[in-house]
């Protein structure tokens, strides 16, 4: 099984006032098509950094990174939109769903971006959201739908395009524990149903339930692949 | 076309010897010596510019449009035009000349159309009027004052006009200020927010709201007013050349300034009293997005 | 989706997007009058010259009509002259004069009086009644009649050339009144008449004599109009012949100041248009910054956010113009009654004409302005790190 993740020696580093701070370090690991990784650590260790370099909404200052076959670490801006809008889902913490959109219209938006014919938009808006469990609850807008409902939004937004590699940051960060369950219960089906995932999580039941853990620390990978 | 009919006023004659000059004057001396027959003219200093006429030339005048006779008469003066905002649309020329030579020239003989009466002073003046307006048929004295105003109707419908254009851009000008006051204020929504956590009262955060709605109300007024004074002095320079004039057309006087910073810091502060009153309303959670 | 977008945008925050409406709507209406103002004047004044399809004016010499008391002599050689150059088919000469006459209430009325030729005249329209039929016709507006105290078929005295010092006149005559005109390059306001050119003539006395104020001449509709005014000139030295053209351009000299105020007015409506929509979509921008990483997040792509942020300020400026449209149509009545009140304005002028091309101009005006203010703030926006953008909404 080819890796849809390949990722050798990123390195990132930003300037805050006038110290330098190197989020990440010589980062090198791998991951296979339908493995589903989570990425563990302290705050501050890098995990969001690596995850927004996987996402390509950011760019490394040194090392090589390829996903689904493609160098992304120096692509282009307009190519690295072209790509996390084909081949990338993006999971976030606070669901950060469209406030003026529907739950139908927010998953609907990468489709339309895409330029998907409307029927075929139509027809996955309503797959995807009975996919998650929320095909009643289509037309309800972000302020009507409770965290976790808002968060199973996010992910089938992020399913829109079927993307080759699913990222997300924290997802049940917003969530009380009954409904991280069930969101941990959902990434379960979804790697199952073959989706690779990427999960960098404080919760320790998410990264109990995921089939690889990368431990990291001070911007490096401790143990996990490429320790 | 337009009549411009005044009853009576055969001095407007004297508009068809000058605006014809530029085909009737022949410039036939312009050496600074003249016979002593031919008599002097003052000459509006736009016709002598346009018709290429300068001191000390000789013009002929004649009431007959295109005619290649008539008086001649040298120019010794030039005249500029006063500020009047009734003549300055008008591209008339003017011109002054000995009384006798122009009512010979037109053949009015010995009339004239009014008489001007300087008093020895204010109070002599309702006097003197009863005895003119008593001493005659066929004519009456008026003040100097009330011919002044009912020859500016012009001006006074212009003043009008430009009063309704004003009375418009105020409607909008107010609709904008407190369009971006209400912009400026909600932007602080996770400020307000902080405070009410902290425990700050409502009434405090609306009065510094308030605050600094009027203040930034009035800086930005204070700014529009350096702002008129430049496009003011602007408008005069363009118009002035245009007409050729000394008028001034706008003008930022200290009344406009204290209504445009009144009116403007008012609404300043009804716009941040509004939007202050809204965001304190809303809980402090909400207003953070939770 | 984009339009939708926009309007969802615009309509999370009602009061300030109605606010801002109701600003672009005024300066709207602004624009609209000032460009109505300053084509409309010279179409309208165009039309009003061609009421009755005279387009030439012949005055005399450096003079436009009626501008001064100058008058043109031996009018009727004149007139035949011109009639039998090629290209002329009607000429209609023009005397002007004041005449006087006793009110029922006795009082001294002095009118404005025309004197012209009933089969050839273009100057006014009957309203009622007959038209002048002989000598002691006359047809009269409706403020002669109103301050005459006179109807039609009432016989009264008319004098000329009346001197008030020594109380004589040079002509007096007994008319009746035959009818009620409209007539058109007179103020509605000012007391007028209308005779036959003869017996104003005759009424003036000598100095009146085979003399007209201006002569109006109408030229066959395949003559070259250029062609006619060149030879009409070259017929006398003492006279002007004036095209359309020139007539209008003489006039937008006098009236020239609305037209830069209209031009300067106009310009700055647009401006502060632009502004405030510019203004407005940087805040609501700003505030959607996060929103706007995370669209960049999952790959739209930056020409759509911009083209998203450029499509809400359309719709609002669209909007606004579009109401604007409809106040600019009541300020513009608004402002014409004002106007109207010029001393010696004839009664058929308009200042302000609607014609669908300004609107046309004024909303094309506006949608280009909508569409600039939106682009710059858009880009910034769409320009900002995601990564960066998202961690400090995250924070906030």
């Amino acid at each position: 099984m080819s890796a849809t993740v390949q990722a050798r020696d990123l390195a990132r580093g930003y300037t805050m006032g006038s110290a330098r701070v190197n989020a990440l370090r010589g980062v090198s690991f791998d991951v296979d098509e339908g493995e589903w990784v989570a990425i563990v650590g302290p705050s501050g260790c890098g995990k969001s950094t690596l995850l927004n370099l996987l996402g390509a909404v950011d760019t490394p200052d040194a090392g090589t990174l390829t996903i689904a076959g493609q160098r992304i670490d120096r692509m282009s801006d307009g190519d690295a939109t072209g790509f996390r809008l084909r081949q990338i889902g993006f999971v976030f913490q606070r669901f950060y769903l469209m406030p003026a959109l529907s739950a139908a219209e927010n998953v609907e938006l990468p489709m339309a971006e895409a330029r998907l014919p409307r029927a075929e938009r139509r027809a996955r808006v309503e797959s995807l959201l009975g996919y998650v469990g929320l095909a009643a609850r289509a037309d309800h807008r972000p302020s009507q739908l409770s965290g976790g409902e808002q968060q199973r939004v996010a992910i089938a937004r992020a399913l829109a395009n079927r993307p080759a590699l699913l990222l997300a940051d924290e997802p049940t960060g917003e969530l009380d524990a009954a409904t991280g369950l069930e969101m941990i219960d959902l990434f379960r089906r979804l790697n199952a149903d073959g989706t690779t995932i990427v999960v960098v999580t404080h919760d320790a039941q998410m990264a109990a339930a995921a089939s690889r853990r990368i431990q990291m620390r001070d911007g490096a990978i401790v143990t996990g692949d490429g320790a | 076309m337009i009549p411009a009919w005044r009853g009576g006023l055969r001095g407007a004659a004297l508009g068809v010897l000058l605006l014809s000059a530029p085909a009737a004057a022949q410039v036939i001396d312009s050496a600074p010596t003249r016979p002593a027959a031919v008599r002097t003219i003052a000459l509006d200093a736009r016709l002598a510019t346009d018709a290429g006429v300068a001191l000390g030339d000789t013009v002929r005048l004649s009431a007959i449009p295109g005619d290649s006779l008539g008086e001649r008469a040298v120019v010794s003066a030039l005249l500029g035009r006063r500020a009047d905002p009734s003549e300055i649309a008008r591209q008339e020329y003017r011109a002054r000349l000995h009384l006798d030579q122009l009512q010979r020239i037109i053949g009015y003989g010995d009339r004239v159309d009014r008489f001007a009466v300087l008093s020895r002073g204010p109070e002599q003046r309702r006097t003197l009027l009863d005895a003119i307006n008593g001493a005659a048929f066929g004519f009456k004295a008026w003040p100097s004052a009330d011919i002044a105003v009912r020859t500016s109707r012009t001006f006074q419908v212009v003043r009008r006009f430009n009063r309704a254009i004003g009375v418009i851009t105020i409607v909008a000008s107010a609709a904008f200020l407190l369009c971006i006051l209400l912009l400026k204020i909600d932007e602080r929504r996770r400020d307000v927010a902080a405070l009410r956590m902290m425990g700050i009262s409502a009434g405090t955060i609306v009065k510094s709201v308030v605050l600094e709605a009027g203040i930034i109300a009035l800086l930005g007024s204070v700014a529009g007013v350096g702002f008129g004074i430049v496009v003011a002095a602007i408008v005069n320079w363009h118009f002035q050349g245009v007409y050729r004039t000394t008028l001034a057309f706008t003008l930022v006087t200290p009344t406009t300034v204290v209504f445009a910073c009144l009116l403007s810091v008012l609404l300043g502060v009804v716009a941040g009293w509004v939007a202050a009153r809204r965001l304190v309303r809303v809980p402090a959670l909400q207003l953070l997005g939770r | 989706m984009p339009v939708r977008l926009a309007i969802l945008a615009l309509v999370r925050h009602k009061a300030r997007t109605l606010l801002a409406l109701l600003g672009i709507a005024v300066s709207a209406a602004l624009l609209l009058d000032m460009v109505m103002l300053a084509s409309g004047m010279k179409e309208n004044f165009q039309g009003f010259l061609m009421l009755r399809g005279y387009q030439l004016r012949v005055a005399p010499k450096g003079t436009l009509p009626f501008d001064s008391d100058a008058t043109i002599d031996s009018t009727a050689s004149l007139v035949a002259a011109i009639r039998r150059l090629p290209g002329v088919s009607a000429v209609s000469p023009v005397l002007g004069a004041q005449s006087q006459t006793t009110s029922t209430r006795d009082s001294t009325i002095t009118a404005f009086t025309l004197g012209i030729f009933p089969d050839v005249q273009g100057d006014y329209e009957l309203v009622r009644g007959s038209d002048l039929t002989d000598s002691t016709s006359l047809v009269a507006n409706e403020r002669w009649l109103s301050e005459t105290g006179r109807a039609i078929g009432d016989t009264v005295t008319l004098a000329v050339g009346y001197d008030p010092q020594l109380r004589t006149v040079l002509g007096q005559r007994r008319f009746v009144v035959r009818g009620v005109a409209r007539f058109f390059y007179i103020a509605a306001t000012q007391p007028t008449i209308g005779m036959t050119l003869p017996v104003l003539q005759a009424m003036g006395g000598s100095g009146r004599r085979d003399r007209s104020s201006l002569l109006m001449v109408k030229a066959a509709d395949s003559a070259d109009i250029e062609a006619v005014r060149s030879a009409i000139q070259r017929v006398s030295p003492r006279i002007s012949a004036i095209s359309l053209e020139g007539a209008t351009e003489a006039v937008e000299q006098r009236l020239g100041y609305f037209k830069q105020l209209a031009l300067v007015l106009g310009s700055i409506s647009l401006a502060v248009g632009v502004l405030l929509v510019t203004t407005l979509i940087t805040i609501g921008v700003n505030e959607r910054a996060g929103e706007i990483a995370v669209l960049r997040a999952i790959g739209v792509a930056r020409t759509s956010i911009v083209g998203q942020v450029v499509m809400e300020g359309i719709v609002l400026t669209g909007i606004g113009a579009l109401s604007g449209i409809l106040i600019g149509l009541v300020t513009a009545q608004w402002l014409e009654r004002i106007l109207s009140d010029f001393p010696g304005l004839p009664a058929t002028f308009r200042f302000f004409v609607f014609q669908p091309r300004d609107a046309g101009i004024a909303l094309a005006l506006l949608a280009a302005a909508g569409m600039l203010a939106g682009i710059y703030p858009a880009w910034r926006a769409a320009s900002l790190p995601i990564a960066g953008t998202l961690r400090r909404e995250a924070v906030a």
